[in-house]
C-alpha cells in the first residue's frame, strides 16, 4: 500500500541543549537539526533557503563551531550544546554582531541574517580582528540575494571592533564608515 | 518632522531581523494544520489522459486530494487568465512547472508520499521550446485556443528607417541573447490560509501586491473580494518574482474547500522549476551613425521567449521594444518586439522589466559605434543622450525631469577619479580590437579621450601577464510605474489622533515591503509631512482588509507612487486636523499620475510612462586569458533618484541590485533543456557570493527633482540592474578586444571568444564582417 509511514524506523530520544536549555526528545533518524530546531522547538529565526547546502540560511552554532543545520540529523546532536539566533542577545542587550548588523545596516530583508550572523559570531571567535579578505572568505557559504554584501561586511568589521578594541575606537577607525545622510 | 527626508534612520524591522522574532511565512505554521503537496507535471507538453487519486487517497494521514474538479474558476493570470490553477483531465499541461493535483495532509511527510502516489497518465505531445520556430506556421501550439504562439507582435516606428541608414556614414548590425534569470529571493514560496470565525478566507504570506493576489483569488474561488483577505508575513525578497500567483491560490484553494487551516512549503527545487523568470531574449539589431558622432536609425527586432502562460510578457516586451534604442534620441526608428509562447518555464517580472535585455544590445551598439568612427564612446552618448523634450520612439516629448546627460557626466567625473578613466597620455595602438571593426575608424580616430584603463595593466595583450584589465561605460532608462496606460493609482489613508498635538499618526498603505524598506520611506514620508517624529507614525501595510489598495511593489513605483499618496493624505489630514477640535481626523487620498496611453497599432504612437529613471555606471575588471574568468575588481553606478528619503536605504538598493546584476551578467546560467530546467538548485544555478562582489562600489546618488514624486522622489530599485552588463561587456572588451554578445558572459564564453578572436588576427584578413562566438557581426560601410 506504498504506506511510508509503517516502514519509517523506530523513534530515538536525544538530549540537546539549545540556548542553554535542555531538552529531551523523541525524534526521527531522518530529522535534520533543523527542522528539530524549527519544528520541534518552535525556534523560527534558523531559516531555510535551499535543499542543497548552499545558502547558509540555517546556520547554528554546535559546541561552539557554525554549522548549516540543513547537514547534520538531529540525532548528531544528541549530547551537544546548540546556540541559535535566539540564544545570541544577553537579555535585552544585543551581541555584539547583531548590533552590528542593526547599526550598519547589514540586512533588507533579513531572511539571510540568522545565518550571517551565527557565522560572524564563530568567525570572530577564532579570528577577532579578520581582515576584509578574510570576511568575505568566511561568508563564502552564506548567501545573501538582498545587499550586496558590502553593508554585511561593515557589520561584520562593527561588530569586531566592538569586541576587540570597544565601540570608541571603532567610530574613529575609517573602515567601517561613519553614519550617513545626516 | 522636519529633517527626516533623507535621514538614513535604521529600519524599524531590523530588531526582529537581528534576533530571530521576524516570522516569515514558513514560520506560521501551526500544529494541526495541514500540509500541501504540489503534483507538477515534469513534462514540457502532454495532454492528461487520467488521473487516479486512489492510492494518495488511501496514504494515512491524506486528507484529499484536489484536482482541477474542484476548482471553481480555473483560471488566472495578472494580465490574461491563461494559466490553469491545476490543469484538467482532457486539457494539457504546458511546462514541467505546470500543476496537476494538489494533496493535502496530516503532515508534510505523509502529504509527501501523497503526492508520489498520485497517478497521472499522459499523452506526450511535441513541444515548442524554441521561441523563434514556436513562431513558424507549423509549430506545435501551446495554447490551441490562442491560434498562433504570437502572444504580442509590437510594432515602433518614428521617422523613416530608410533615410536614417541613408544618413548614415557608418551601419553596423548586431545579434544579442540573453538568457532566463531566477529571481533566488532566499525565503522560498510559503504560507497558510484559513477560515476565520466571520467566513472570511485568510491567506497569509508573502508577495508584491496584496489587492491583486485578493482580487485573483476571489474571482477563482467565485467570492466576493471582501470575503477574501490577504496578509503578507515578513517577505524574503521578491524581485518581481512574487508578483505572479504561486502559492497564494492553491493555499486558498485548499482551505475553503476543506474547512480546514492549511500550510504549504515550497523547496527552493519547488521554486525555481514553477515560478516564473526574466525573459530570454534575442535581439537583431542595426544602427547608423554619421562621423560627427549622430546616430541616425536603429532597426530593432527583439524576441522574447514568454514560456507557458502570458503572465506579464506583453508589457515586459513593450518595455524591451521601446529601449531597444536606449536612451538615445534616435530620428528614425524600427524596433518589432515579439512575445512568444513556448513550452518552457514562464517568464514575467524581473527587476529591470525588459530594459536590460535591450540596453545590453544598445550600449554595447553604441560603443561600437563610437570605435568604429573613432569617437571616445561617452562622446557619442553626450550628443545622443535624452535631453528635455526629446522625443521618444513613440513620437511624444519624455515626460520632464531628463537628467540622462547629468548623470552621465557625474559617472565620467567619478571614473576619472576612481577608474582614472581617460586620463592617462595615451600611446595604445588604436587597432588592438579583435572584432576588425572598421577601415574608416582608423582613418578618422581623433585621438579623443579612449576607454583603455590608464591604471591598470591595460590593454593585456601587450602586457606579458596572464591577466588583462579594462574600464567599460554604459548608460541606462527605466521607467517608474505602470506604462502604456496601464491604471495607475496609489491609495493612503491618514489618521491623526490627540488633543492638541497630533499623539498618534496611523497610515494605513496596502504597500509590500519586500525587503527594499519601503514602509520606512513611507513612514519618514509622513513625519516629514506632518512634523512629527517617525516614531509617532504607525504604519499599517500587510492586511487587505485594513490598508487600501497602494498598487505592486514593482517598477520601482512605491516610493514615487505609495509615498506620493501617503503625502497628499497627510497633506488633507493635517487641514482637517487644523480646522476641526476633534480628537481624530481623517483622510484617505487616492493619487494618480499624469496619465500614460496605450501604444497605437502599427507605429507604437504614445505617451509611454510618466517618470523615467536615470543610470550611468563604471567598471574596472580584470580578465584572466587562461581561465576566462572575469573579476570585476571597481564598480561607479550613478543614479539620479530624485530625492533620497533615506539615504542608506537608497544605496542599499543600488549595491543590492548591483550583485544581481553582477550575477546577470556574469554568473547566473539559467539552463532548459527540451522544456526542462536543468539547473533547479542553489548548487547548479550560482548565485554571486561576498567573494564576487568587489570591495569598492561607489554608489553616487544625485537629487533633480522630479516633479511629482514625493518630495521630488522618484525611484531607484531596478536602475542599477540595466547599464551592468553592457558596462562590463565594454570593460572585457577593453581588457581583451573581444565582444561578448551573450549573456551571461561566462568563461567558457569568453574562451571561446578570445579564440576566435586569435584565430580571426591571425587570418588578418581586411575583411569587415566577421562573427563571433554569439553571431554577433559587424558591417561597415560608407554610404555617402
Ligand atoms: S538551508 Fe541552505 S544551507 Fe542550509
Ligand atoms: S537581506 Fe535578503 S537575503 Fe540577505
Amino acid at each position: 500500500m506504498g504506506d511510508a509511514t509503517t516502514i519509517a524506523p523506530p523513534k530515538l530520544v536525544i538530549q540537546v541543549t539549545v540556548n542553554g536549555t535542555p531538552h529531551r526528545n523523541e525524534v526521527e533518524p531522518r530529522l535534520l537539526l533543523v527542522h528539530y530546531l524549527r519544528d520541534q522547538l518552535g525556534l523560527t529565526g534558523t531559516h531555510v533557503g535551499c535543499d542543497t547546502s548552499q545558502c547558509g540560511a540555517c546556520v547554528v552554532a554546535l559546541n561552539g563551531k557554525a554549522v548549516k543545520s540543513c547537514t547534520i540529523l538531529a540525532v548528531q546532536a544528541d549530547g551537544a550544546e546548540v546556540q541559535t539566533i535566539e540564544g545570541l542577545a544577553e537579555g535585552e542587550n544585543f551581541h555584539p554582531v547583531q548590533q552590528g548588523f542593526w547599526e550598519m545596516h547589514g540586512l533588507q530583508c533579513g531572511f539571510c541574517t540568522p545565518g550571517m550572523i551565527m557565522s560572524t559570531v564563530a568567525l570572530l571567535k577564532r579570528n577577532p580582528n579578520p581582515t576584509e579578505d578574510e570576511i568575505r572568505h568566511a561568508l563564502e557559504g552564506n548567501l545573501c540575494r538582498c545587499t550586496g554584501y558590502q553593508n554585511i561586511v561593515k557589520a561584520v568589521q562593527y561588530a569586531a571592533g566592538q569586541i576587540t578594541t570597544g565601540s570608541q575606537a571603532v567610530n574613529q577607525s575609517g573602515n567601517v564608515g561613519t553614519p550617513r545622510g545626516e | 518632522m522636519r529633517g527626516t527626508i533623507g535621514a538614513s534612520l535604521p529600519r524599524p524591522d531590523a530588531f526582529g531581523k537581528v534576533t530571530g522574532e521576524t516570522r516569515y511565512p514558513a514560520d506560521l505554521v501551526r500544529p494541526g494544520m495541514l500540509h500541501l503537496k504540489v503534483v507538477f507535471a515534469g513534462r514540457p507538453h502532454a495532454r492528461i489522459l487520467g488521473i487516479d487519486t486512489a492510492a494518495a487517497l488511501r496514504q494515512p494521514g491524506v486528507v484529499a486530494v484536489l484536482t482541477a474538479a474542484d476548482v471553481p474558476y480555473n483560471a488566472h493570470g495578472l494580465i490574461e487568465d491563461d494559466q490553469p490553477v491545476l490543469c484538467a483531465v482532457g486539457e494539457k499541461v504546458r511546462f514541467a512547472g505546470d500543476k496537476v493535483a494538489l494533496v493535502a495532509a496530516e503532515s508534510r511527510e505523509a502529504a509527501a508520499a501523497g503526492a508520489s502516489l498520485v497517478v497521472v497518465t499522459y499523452e506526450d505531445l511535441p513541444a515548442a521550446t524554441d521561441p523563434r520556430a514556436a513562431l513558424a506556421a507549423d509549430a506545435p501550439l501551446v495554447h490551441d485556443r490562442h491560434g498562433s504562439n504570437q502572444l504580442l507582435h509590437l510594432p515602433i516606428r518614428k521617422g523613416t528607417i530608410e533615410r536614417g541608414f541613408a544618413e548614415a556614414d557608418i551601419v553596423l548590425d548586431g545579434t544579442f541573447s540573453t538568457s532566463w534569470q531566477e529571481h533566488a529571493f532566499l525565503q522560498p514560496e510559503a504560507g497558510i490560509a484559513e477560515v476565520d470565525e466571520q467566513g472570511r478566507l485568510v491567506v497569509e504570506t508573502a508577495g508584491q501586491w496584496l489587492h491583486e493576489d485578493r482580487r485573483q483569488i476571489a474571482k477563482i474561488l467565485g467570492l466576493p473580494e471582501e470575503r477574501v483577505i490577504v496578509r503578507y508575513a515578513a517577505i524574503g525578497g521578491a524581485f518581481g518574482g512574487r508578483e505572479d500567483l504561486s502559492i497564494q491560490h492553491l493555499l486558498a484553494l485548499a482551505a475553503w474547500t476543506l474547512r480546514r487551516p492549511v500550510a504549504l512549503i515550497w523547496s527552493r527545487e519547488e521554486s525555481i522549476v514553477a515560478h516564473h523568470k526574466r525573459h530570454p531574449m534575442e535581439i537583431r539589431c542595426r544602427w547608423g551613425a554619421t562621423y560627427d558622432g549622430r546616430i541616425t536609425a536603429v532597426e530593432a527586432e527583439v524576441i522574447a521567449d514568454g514560456g507557458a502562460y502570458a503572465s506579464t510578457s506583453a508589457e515586459v516586451v513593450k518595455v524591451a521594444t521601446l529601449f531597444a534604442s536606449g536612451c538615445y534620441e534616435v530620428p528614425h526608428i524600427a524596433a518589432d518586439g515579439y512575445a512568444v509562447y513556448t513550452n518552457n518555464v514562464p517568464s514575467g517580472a524581473f527587476r529591470g522589466f525588459g530594459a536590460p535585455q535591450a540596453q545590453f544590445a544598445a550600449e554595447v551598439m553604441v560603443t561600437r559605434l563610437a570605435h568604429t568612427i573613432g569617437m571616445d564612446p561617452v562622446e557619442l552618448r553626450r550628443r545622443n543622450i535624452y535631453r528635455e523634450g526629446s522625443l521618444e520612439p513613440t513620437q511624444q516629448p519624455l515626460p520632464p525631469g531628463v537628467s540622462a546627460l547629468p548623470v552621465l557626466e557625474r559617472c565620467v567625473e567619478e571614473a576619472q577619479v576612481h577608474l582614472g578613466y581617460g586620463l592617462a597620455p595615451q600611446s595604445l595602438p588604436a587597432t588592438t580590437s579583435l572584432v576588425a571593426e572598421s577601415v574608416e575608424a582608423d582613418q578618422t580616430a581623433t585621438g579623443s579621450l579612449t576607454p583603455r584603463s590608464a591604471r591598470g595593466a591595460g590593454n593585456g595583450r601587450h602586457s606579458p601577464s596572464h591577466l588583462r584589465r579594462g574600464v567599460g561605460i554604459a548608460c541606462g532608462i527605466k521607467n517608474v510605474g505602470y506604462s502604456f496606460g496601464y491604471p495607475e493609482q496609489s491609495t493612503a489613508t491618514v489618521e491623526l489622533h490627540g488633543g492638541g498635538d497630533i499623539e498618534r499618526a496611523v497610515v494605513r498603505v496596502g504597500a509590500a515591503d519586500v525587503g527594499q524598506g519601503s514602509h520606512l520611506a513611507l513612514r519618514q514620508i509622513a513625519a516629514e509631512t506632518l512634523g512629527v517624529a517617525p516614531g509617532t507614525v504607525e504604519m499599517v501595510c500587510d492586511d487587505s482588509a485594513e490598508a487600501p489598495d497602494a498598487g505592486s511593489a514593482s517598477a520601482s513605483r512605491m516610493t514615487l507612487m505609495g509615498g506620493r499618496a501617503v503625502r497628499d493624505a497627510a497633506i488633507e489630514a493635517l487641514a482637517k486636523w487644523r480646522d476641526t477640535d476633534d480628537l481624530h481626523v481623517e483622510a484617505t487620498v487616492q493619487y494618480r499620475p499624469p496619465a500614460t496611453t496605450p501604444l497605437a497599432a502599427g507605429t507604437g504612437a504614445s505617451q509611454p510612462n510618466y517618470c523615467y529613471g536615470y543610470a550611468a555606471q563604471a567598471v574596472e575588471v580584470e580578465v584572466s586569458l587562461l581561465t576566462g574568468q572575469v573579476q570585476v575588481l571597481r564598480i561607479i553606478s550613478v543614479h539620479d533618484v530624485g530625492r533620497a528619503i533615506n539615504h542608506q536605504q537608497v544605496e542599499g538598493q543600488i549595491e543590492g541590485c548591483l550583485a544581481q546584476a553582477l550575477g546577470y551578467a556574469l554568473l547566473e546560467h539559467f539552463q532548459v533543456r527540451d522544456g526542462r530546467v536543468l539547473t533547479p538548485y542553489l548548487s547548479t544555478y550560482l548565485l554571486p557570493t561576498a567573494l564576487d562582489m568587489p570591495t569598492e562600489i561607489v554608489p553616487v546618488i544625485l537629487e533633480l527633482s522630479d516633479p511629482n514624486g514625493p518630495y521630488g522622489a522618484r525611484g531607484v530599485a531596478e536602475m542599477p540592474l540595466v547599464p551592468l552588463t553592457p558596462a562590463i561587456a565594454a570593460a572585457i572588451h577593453d581588457a581583451t578586444g573581444v565582444w561578448l554578445t551573450q549573456q551571461p558572459m561566462t568563461p567558457e564564453r569568453i574562451l571561446t571568444a578570445l579564440n576566435v578572436g586569435t584565430a580571426l588576427e591571425k587570418g588578418s584578413s581586411n575583411e569587415i564582417t566577421t562573427t563571433i562566438d554569439t553571431k554577433s557581426t559587424v558591417t561597415a560601410h560608407a554610404s555617402k
